[in-house]
């Protein structure tokens, strides 16, 4: 089920790829490994994921490569429009579930993305104003857009940091200086860990955030799978992404998401479609995404 | 324009103008969506700019200024366009008609229109309309961010033989521009600036430590960031000049590049032209310094000052 990631590390422009890491292999306890991260080049002659959502989104903050990598993709994978909507309406009902219901007041959302409607803070302070929200990307340019249409209630506050999701010593470091770690904290990974390949350990760097957040403490994730695409598509969509992207994807299974949420108990209704997870309205259309989801709450 | 783009952008002329009360739709807004729509509807028909001027008795060039929102629509003129491109729903024409009809409505600065060339009455309607303003500038504060005394200390530069009424005028409209500043619903402004437009005492040290006190105060302001790139980072990918990046809220509405010269003004609205400028403003802002680092920047350059 998981994509071979070797062959994608020697291509241009690849910022995240398996061979930057040690050849030891070693992380540091708390995985504060910053010499596995290399700064994203800028390229444009490649389709970057954020600018990619952002186009799939509606936005205009995308170029020539993105469109034509969408538009590829479309032609493969026709739900692609609904798994990238999708995706983003459970990031506002998860973390209005977590402002609201839940009670949290800090968030650490890590892979921002080139902002759009509804971010997580816009929709946190929208219940409650005070929400403190970190926001971390890898790539300095769209971190640049964060920073300049992200910007906080008075009540509440937003910083935002430059760090790869691998590098989590730099990561929760920076973001102590604004978040309260002996207070729960929400820890939303939306469409950003498929980005990781197994050779770098996702499972590590998620379990090294929940280690740094007290009990009661709340996880949200988003991650591709494959279950319900054919092999057939799934193979070209591989194809695909390799010749026109910067970053490439593993998708992993149902079960192998439920992992990430070890040492957590799953809100209701548990593990499901993005678009299954606690909808606002009965949905009927026959798309299906193709994105797992969850939210888990710490022991 | 592919199906999925299509389905990205399925937006019909008229529906989705935003509240008057939200965001002025300015004539220029209305004028460039019409001519927009315009284009596609002709280039999806397989008709030339020529084939399209002489239906309405008019030159190449005149299709181009009237696709790109410079000059308004005679309605006569819509409605032959149309009957050309083989729209022959009726609502549809309708609503075209309507938004023609519209879009000749006068906006503010035609009063100042003597003392205006006709490229910045444009820009100033464009400016107005626009829902982000990005911009780079090597030279001066951006006009939006200018008190009264840099701003005429600029106009005197610009203007030597100018009546001290016409100077006056001058800085009037430039001052009225930034009532978008304040409006409800202001325009996002992200700006980055040339250390040089910092260190360039225009008007002297104190109109300029007021006018860097002032930059710090409406970088304050909730929608807008500015950033600096000091020297000290080397060159940069905008050495190239100042430009301005105009977006508009409506989905089927490309960006714009604004660059000022002298004695006339350039719009850039086709898409490579566009993405060329848009790469430059993105590295631009992640070379720059953040928007915290830049006000303790600015409140240091006042203090050298």
């Amino acid at each position: 089920m998981t994509r071979p990631t070797g062959s994608a590390a020697t291509q241009k422009g690849m910022a995240m790829t398996s061979d930057q890491a040690p050849s030891d292999g070693g992380h540091s306890p708390d995985g504060g490994d910053a010499s596995r991260v290399r700064p994203l080049p800028f390229d444009t002659s490649r389709a970057h994921q954020a600018r990619f959502y952002d186009y799939l989104l509606g936005g205009k903050d995308n170029y020539e490569a993105d469109r034509a990598a969408v538009e590829a993709q479309l032609k493969i994978f026709p739900d692609l429009i609904f798994t990238a909507r999708a995706n983003r309406a459970f990031l506002g009902r998860a973390v209005r579930y977590l402002a609201g219901e839940a009670g949290i007041r800090q968030f650490l959302d890590i892979g921002t993305g080139i902002p759009t409607a509804g971010n997580t803070h816009e929709v946190a302070q929208a219940v409650a104003p005070e929400s403190r929200v970190v926001y971390v990307d890898y790539d300095p340019i769209v971190l640049a857009h964060a920073r300049a249409l992200l910007t906080s209630s008075d009540a509440g506050a937003t910083e935002y940091v430059d760090a790869d999701l691998r590098d989590t010593g730099n990561i929760l470091a920076q973001a102590g200086e604004l978040l309260d770690f002996s207070k729960p904290v929400a820890v939303t990974l939306l469409s950003i860990l498929h980005a990781i390949p197994d050779s770098d350990d996702p499972y590590a760097i998620v379990a090294t955030l929940l280690d740094a957040v007290p009990s009661g403490s709340y996880l949200a994730i988003s991650h591709a799978g494959p279950e319900f695409v054919s092999a057939q598509t799934r193979e070209a969509l591989e194809d695909t992404v390799r010749r026109t992207s910067l970053q490439q994807y593993t998708v992993r299974t149902r079960e192998q998401v439920a992992r990430f949420f070890d040492g957590t108990d799953l809100v209701p209704p548990g593990l499901v479609l993005v678009e299954d997870w606690r909808p606002d309205l009965a949905t009927s259309g026959t798309a299906k995404s193709s994105m797992w989801c969850a939210v888990g709450r710490k022991r | 324009m592919s199906a999925s783009e299509q389905r990205l952008n399925t937006v019909v002329p008229g529906s989705e103008q935003p509240d008057p009360d939200d965001a002025p739709a300015e004539g220029i807004v209305l004028r460039l969506l019409l001519g927009t729509q315009l284009r596609r509807l002709r280039e999806a028909a397989g008709i030339s700019p020529e084939q399209a001027g002489a239906v309405i008795r008019a030159t190449r060039s005149k299709i181009s200024r009237l696709e790109t929102g410079r000059v308004g629509f005679k309605a006569r003129d819509v409605d032959d366009l149309l009957t050309l491109y083989g729209v022959t729903d009726d609502q549809l024409r309708s609503r075209f008609l309507f938004l023609a009809k519209q879009a000749n409505r006068p906006d503010w600065w035609t009063r100042y229109g003597d003392l205006l060339p006709d490229w910045f009455e444009t820009y100033l309607g464009l400016e107005s309309a626009a829902t982000t303003i990005r911009s780079f500038e090597i030279q001066f504060v951006h006009g939006l961010f200018q008190t009264e005394d840099y701003a005429r200390a600029v106009t005197l530069l610009g203007h030597r033989s100018a009546s001290p009424d016409e100077i006056e005028q001058r800085v009037a409209v430039r001052l009225k521009r930034q009532d978008l500043l304040t409006r409800p619903a202001p325009p996002r402004i992200w700006l980055v600036l040339d250390e040089a437009v910092l260190r360039r005492p225009v008007g002297g040290p104190a109109v300029m430590r007021a006018q860097l006190r002032q930059l710090v105060e409406v970088a304050a302001l909730p929608q807008v960031t500015v950033q600096v790139v000091p020297f000290a980072r080397g060159g940069h990918a905008g050495a190239g000049g100042s430009f301005t990046i105009l977006r508009f809220a409506e989905r089927d509405l490309p960006d714009l590049v604004y660059i000022e010269q002298l004695t006339s003004a350039v719009y850039l609205e086709q898409r490579p032209d566009v993405e060329h400028y848009l790469e430059v403003a993105d590295q631009l802002s992640g070379a720059a310094l953040t928007p915290a680092a830049t006000a303790l920047f600015i409140e240091q350059v006042v203090k050298e000052t």
